[in-house]
């Protein structure tokens, strides 16, 4: 049985080799974009801490997105 | 109107969203490979072979869905000037080309067992190839251009010049005598496909919508961090 199910009365190398590339081909591109997205999560953080603390602070105030990076981004650290 | 669309808005949906999907994904992908796999029913023509559909089916959908969606919007954005669906096109484009590739390597690996042949240049394959060409020019204009007005503007004629091959592709194996075999689900009139078969396939599309669904949410948070990170530069 399971060798059947290895073989796929034949057609494995077809079936497996189409259900790897898929896989392979999307873990690739999910970690990569994963890398990407704390890449300029960490560009953010450090961008709003060279600011000075007025700066930052109304750069956070003017901005709901700006906070919620800051807070996820924070979290993450 | 709309409003809704601003990231201000869409933002905070992003994170529980991505929380969502992730808590849920690797439930049904397990789902959909045991039903893929082991579940189905090999086809009395094609044997196991079939099972490479649950894999190449859903990739084509996704890859035509993602061009239709980023035509609509580039529309839109001539029309409405709304500046966030630009930034959603650009997240969607590479998951549309990820799985236009897909869609042709699978179809590729599954033309040989089934049509004794790797590639033929027949109208569903060609029409398909065409479409890979169109992603790409359409990622590259995101690359090779500096100017936000002019990438938008090369994007969307990319996009709705494009958008003409969408009919040709879905009707390709009507009008053109094909290799390929005729659409065996419709959504008018009944489909020839078997319950058994059906099944399988829905909960395969499901995890690869997640899967789209995923990769743009993170793609399109990128994008907004990248913008905040420029204003924050500006002030």
């Amino acid at each position: 049985m399971i060798s059947n199910f290895i073989t796929m009365n034949g057609y494995g190398l077809y079936v497996w080799l189409s259900f790897s590339v898929v896989f392979i081909s999307c873990t690739v591109v999910y970690f990569s974009t994963k890398k990407t997205l704390n890449k300029y999560e960490q560009e953010f953080l450090i961008e709003l801490q060279a600011l000075t603390i007025e700066e930052k602070n109304k750069a956070l105030e003017t901005s709901k997105i700006a906070q919620q990076i800051y807070a996820t981004s924070s979290k993450v650290n | 109107m709309f409003k809704f669309f601003s990231s201000s808005n869409i933002y905070p949906l992003i994170q529980k969203l991505i929380k969502f999907i992730n808590s849920i994904f690797f439930l049904i992908l397990a789902i959909g490979l045991t039903f893929a796999l082991v579940l189905s029913p090999p086809d009395y023509l094609q044997g196991d072979a079939v099972r490479i559909m649950y894999v190449h089916v859903p990739s084509a959908w996704i890859g035509l869905a993602c061009f239709s969606l980023i035509t609509l919007l580039s529309v839109l954005n001539f029309i409405f000037k709304i500046k966030n669906f630009y930034f959603i096109n650009k997240s969607i484009a590479p998951i549309g080309l990820l799985f236009t590739c897909l869609a042709i390597i699978t179809g590729s690996l599954w033309g040989q067992p089934t049509w004794g042949t790797w590639w033929a240049w027949d109208a569903r394959l060609t029409s398909m190839i065409v479409l890979l060409l169109f992603y790409v020019f359409y990622i590259l204009t995101f690359k090779l251009l500096k100017k936000e007005e002019l990438i938008i503007k090369v994007s969307s004629i990319i996009a709705i010049i494009g958008s003409i091959n969408l009919p040709i592709i879905k009707y390709s194996v009507d009008w053109w005598s094909t290799l390929h075999q005729p659409a065996s689900i419709k959504f008018t009139g009944s489909s020839s496909i078997h319950s058994e078969m059906m099944l399988p396939l829905m909960v395969m599309l499901l995890v690869f919508l997640l899967y789209a669904a995923l990769i743009f949410l993170m793609k399109y948070k990128t994008e907004i961090i990248r913008i905040k990170k420029k204003n924050i530069k500006r002030k």
